[in-house]
């Protein structure tokens, strides 16, 4: 292995002897010879099969007409399970929406996401900006009092959340699952390390040109902030479209559930009808695959930089 | 944080004007953030922790009752006979997921590094079970864990293996909830990925020139600099598999499985609270498990400091 390495990097570069020139810096980290990045390339499409097998079997499933889902050897596509002829139906999904639920369910999701993910946006770029750019008395130990609210796991403070909520009038309402989670400390924090990279030079000369600061805000550090921006948007985006928690202990009208939870009733709910399940899955799990398809490289670059997990 | 840049020297009261006029805007930007976190963080931290000494359940008023809670959940097995279970349910489950999702994290992570073309679709592929929504990994993997006609045992089948039922044998439902966690291994991957990308090249270059094999690379530079991003993964991987409900609600359909072997901690404080009206009780869970996270998270800053300094 080891002579095939050095071989190879005397191949690449001809001249000198020394393995630094850039040509060989790629290779110089972790698995480098051809042959064994053959290796790591199979193990990595197995990865790639394993990873991806659930979704295709679950967009299979849920075009399959109920017979010929339970086949002995399990088809990954939507075929007739005695004569194998290709017979995908719509069926589950018309289903799913109308008696299911889903058609409701899809909007309420949408309602919540499109009132739930600016507002927050908004608010928390507020407040990291202030944190970030102005001096006020007492902005130090207000922003302590913000980061220590990250250190407490969302479970330990849940039912006081949820009573507090029913106090104000909100429970078993959309409203209830916006307002109680329209704050995100650890948004605010990320926006603040982010407008404090911004040069205050830039700022300042806005100032001399007698611009006020709601205005330097607006038209300023928000635009300049983007990148930050579309990481915040779109990971709270997923959280909010994918949460269980709180709207199930928020909801118990079936009218106002979301999808995850219009999914988990149909799971406890169409026992042996896994063809259902799965159209289900696929209404609740595909706006978040497409999103995340079109911002994939912002947002896995954004969570390796703040180490945040989905 | 605290510090002026902008030079100012003379204390005219234009100055002054300008920075009493900052302070008030500072507040304004502040107000939505910092009431919501007194509302919905502040005060539910004190609620959790007072409503823990009362027998309450959220309709009719608290009754304080002492330590009453405490010491029925942790030492009345007539009254709360699933709490230990409840508890080793989750250590063996944090035991068994953190360790799979990490050790298949690290491997893709480490492969992905490796090779030179293609590094992007590899990330995203793995990174698609993370953002899929808990309720649907539920409903995804009741389906393939069916025993006759799911895609497991099919699987297992091909190899001539008879597979279990995963999800009605008390045995193999925490392997089962394992495996799963491990098919999520997307975000320690990215994580780690970030943390190979930080290890400078001239640290394999070096041992290159000094003969050392991608074994041994891997062996004495690349998992020792690593040790920080693992420490950091195992702490949040705990936090996060202690607090594990959405994933069990969907599988068991609000139920605890066979014999109780999916019922996880916070799944035993759901139902004890918000099905059996126990709020008082759940509250007193809340704070132990709360307790608990905090003690780990003192430990993580104890140890991480130390770990830099290496």
């Amino acid at each position: 292995m080891q002579s095939v390495d050095t071989a190879l990097a005397k191949g690449r570069v001809p001249k000198s002897g020394r393995v630094a020139p850039p040509a060989s810096r790629r290779r110089s980290r972790g698995v480098a010879p051809t042959a064994l990045r053959l290796v790591a390339y199979a193990v990595l499409f197995a990865g790639v099969v394993v990873a991806l097998a659930p979704f295709v079997w679950m967009i299979a499933t849920s075009f399959k007409q109920p017979q010929d889902v339970f086949t002995p050897t399990p088809t990954l596509l939507p075929t007739d399970a005695r004569t194998g002829v290709w017979a995908p139906t719509l069926d589950n999904y018309l289903q799913v929406l109308g008696i299911g639920g889903f058609a409701t369910a899809f909007l309420n999701s949408v309602i919540v996401v499109v009132i739930l993910v600016p507002a927050k946006l908004l608010l928390d770029a507020l407040a990291a900006y202030a944190f970030a750019r102005i001096e006020f008395p007492g902005r130090n130990a207000l922003f302590m009092v913000l980061l220590a609210t990250m250190m407490v796991p969302g479970v330990a403070l849940l039912i006081p959340k949820v009573f507090i909520t029913q106090e104000l009038g909100m429970s078993d309402s959309l409203t209830g699952i916006i307002v109680p989670n329209v704050i995100s400390a650890f948004d605010i924090f990320l926006l603040r390390q982010f407008f404090m990279t911004i040069p205050r030079e830039v700022e300042e000369a806005a100032m001399l040109d007698g611009a006020s600061r709601i205005k330097i805000f607006w038209s300023l550090a928000l635009p300049l902030a983007r990148p930050a921006l579309a990481v915040v948007t779109i990971t709270s985006f997923i959280y909010h479209w994918n949460d269980l928690l709180w709207p199930l202990v928020i909801l118990s009208d079936q009218e106002k559930y979301t999808l995850p939870l219009a999914l988990q009733a149909l799971v406890s709910g169409r026992v042996g009808q896994p063809q259902l399940v799965m159209a289900g899955a696929v209404v609740a799990v595909m706006p978040v695959i497409v999103v995340f398809l079109i911002f994939q490289r912002k947002i896995l670059e954004g969570i390796a930089l703040t180490g945040l997990k989905g | 944080m605290g510090t002026r840049s902008s030079g100012v020297t003379a204390p005219g009261s234009r100055q002054g004007a300008r920075r009493g006029k900052d302070a008030l805007t500072a507040y304004m930007f502040i107000t939505p953030a910092m009431l919501h976190t007194l509302l919905f963080m502040l005060l539910p931290a004190a609620a959790a922790l007072y409503f823990s000494f009362t027998e309450w359940d959220m309709i009719s008023p608290a009754r304080w009752v002492g330590f009453a809670n405490y010491q029925e959940v942790l030492f009345n097995g007539d009254l709360y006979p699933d709490f230990w279970k409840s508890v080793r349910v989750t250590l063996v489950y944090g035991l068994l997921a953190v360790p799979a999702s990490l050790l298949t994290g690290f491997v893709q992570a480490y492969l992905i590094d490796g090779i030179r073309r293609g590094q992007p679709f590899f990330r995203l592929a793995f990174y698609l079970p993370v953002i899929t929504a808990e309720a649907a990994v539920g409903a995804i993997w009741k389906w393939l864990y069916d025993p006759q006609f799911g895609l497991i045992n099919a699987a297992l089948g091909f190899f001539g293996i008879n597979g279990p039922d995963w999800l009605g044998t008390p045995g193999t439902v925490v392997p089962a909830l394992a495996l799963i966690a491990a098919w999520q291994s997307g975000s320690a991957m990215l994580i780690f990925l970030a943390g190979l990308k930080g290890i400078p090249r001239s640290y394999y270059e070096a041992a290159e020139v000094d003969g050392a094999n991608a074994g041994q690379r891997l062996w004495s530079i690349t998992l020792p600099l690593l040790r920080p991003t693992t420490f950091f993964l195992t702490v949040t991987g705990i936090i996060a598999a202690l607090q594990v409900f959405g994933i069990v609600y969907v599988l068991f359909s609000s139920n605890i499985g066979p014999e109780g072997a999916g019922l996880t901690y916070v799944l035993h404080l759901y139902l004890a609270g918000f099905r059996n009206g126990g709020m008082g009780a759940a509250s007193a869970m809340s704070f132990l498990l709360f307790a608990f996270i905090l003690l780990i998270t003192a430990v993580q800053f104890r140890v991480l400091p130390r770990q830099y300094e290496e």
